[in-house]
């Protein structure tokens, strides 16, 4: 049974990475391109252009970190009499993996609308950065909910019983594609609050305050997911 | 390890469909919501003086967005406790 648990964490780390790579790589691709572009349309302002684009990949990538994180947890864990253990850790995979491919995406949205925006005009790049960072941090929100259900996933001992194996794997499956579609949502405001901005800055104030709440409530779907993860993990 | 009965057959997969009902039924709502708020931040990128009926409209879209969501939620609770 040591040799199952060991199979299973394995497995969960490869799903753990492999999924979550997809999401940050695509997010930082799209940022790249538009740094690609506004430094045709602006090469005098390379230097501000290349450091945003840095900042804001730099957040991107907080997803697949996490991701990371969870993977070489699970591939150095040792192995295990409880045969639960390997269902947690499968689970966990799941959770975090499908969990990341959403914010990864989504904080890439806000970071290519702040790099076509400081393209046409360099003077915001300021104000763009601000509005940008905050956009994403909140669009993070989701990989830090399936990076929480990972790792108590990872640290969960349970007497094993047939129902508790199938409500483990319910329960990453539930945080892994629960959070996908909240991630690309808070992107999809994110990226429309810079656009808005980098047309006109001084509207930033009414914007932000548009965005967090459009997002607040696009992160409801995500709390829902959470609520059924954590009743499936504890309550059953 | 003892045989497994239908009846625990059933609660078993009833787990692990509540798990995928919730998990599927979040990205839908999730999206959508994400379109409903973007395209207010637009409008009020346009038209700021109007900011409080985008605003309004914006959190009734989003709730009527979020229904589907509710449903899976619904749908999950349904399976992890009734059945």
């Amino acid at each position: 049974m040591i040799e199952f648990v060991k199979i299973c964490s394995v497995l969960g780390s490869g799903i753990a990475m492999g999924m979550g790579a997809i999401g940050s790589a695509i997010g930082e691709g799209m940022i790249a391109m538009k740094a690609v572009q506004s430094l045709g349309r602006q090469p005098q302002a390379s230097g501000k252009i290349v450091r945003i684009m840095i900042i804001a990949q730099a957040v991107t990538e907080t997803a697949a970190i996490f991701a990371l994180v969870v993977s070489l947890l699970l591939l150095f864990q040792s192995g295990s009499e409880a045969v639960l253990k390997g269902y947690t850790f499968i689970a966990a995979g799941i959770a975090i993996g499908f969990g990341t491919i959403g914010a990864g995406f989504g904080a890439g949205l806000p970071g290519s609308a702040a790099m076509e925006g400081i393209g046409k005009q360099p003077e915001n790049s300021d104000v763009l950065t601000i509005q940008m960072i905050i956009g994403q941090a909140v669009t993070q929100t989701s990989t830090i909910f399936a990076l929480t259900v990972a790792l108590i996933l990872v640290m969960y001992q349970a007497p094993y019983s047939f129902l508790k194996i199938f409500a483990i794997l319910g329960a990453g499956f539930a945080m892994g594609f629960g959070a996908v579609g909240p991630g690309i949502g808070d992107g999809l405001v994110a990226m429309n609050a810079n656009k808005a901005v980098a047309k006109d800055p001084k509207h930033m104030g009414l914007l932000t305050r548009t965005m967090i709440i459009g997002q607040a409530i696009t992160e409801t779907t995500d709390i829902y997911a959470m609520v059924v993860t954590l009743i499936l993990i504890f309550v059953v | 390890m003892e045989a497994i009965t239908g009846e625990q057959l059933i609660k078993a997969l009833a787990l692990l469909a509540a798990g995928i009902s919730m998990g599927f039924g979040a990205v839908g709502p999730g999206i959508g919501e994400g379109f409903v708020g973007g395209k207010a931040c637009e409008a009020i990128g346009k038209r700021p003086d109007e900011a409080n009926l985008i605003t309004k409209t914006m959190i009734i879209g989003q709730a009527i967005s979020e229904t589907t969501g509710i449903y899976a939620l619904v749908v999950a609770l349904i399976l992890i406790f009734v059945i």
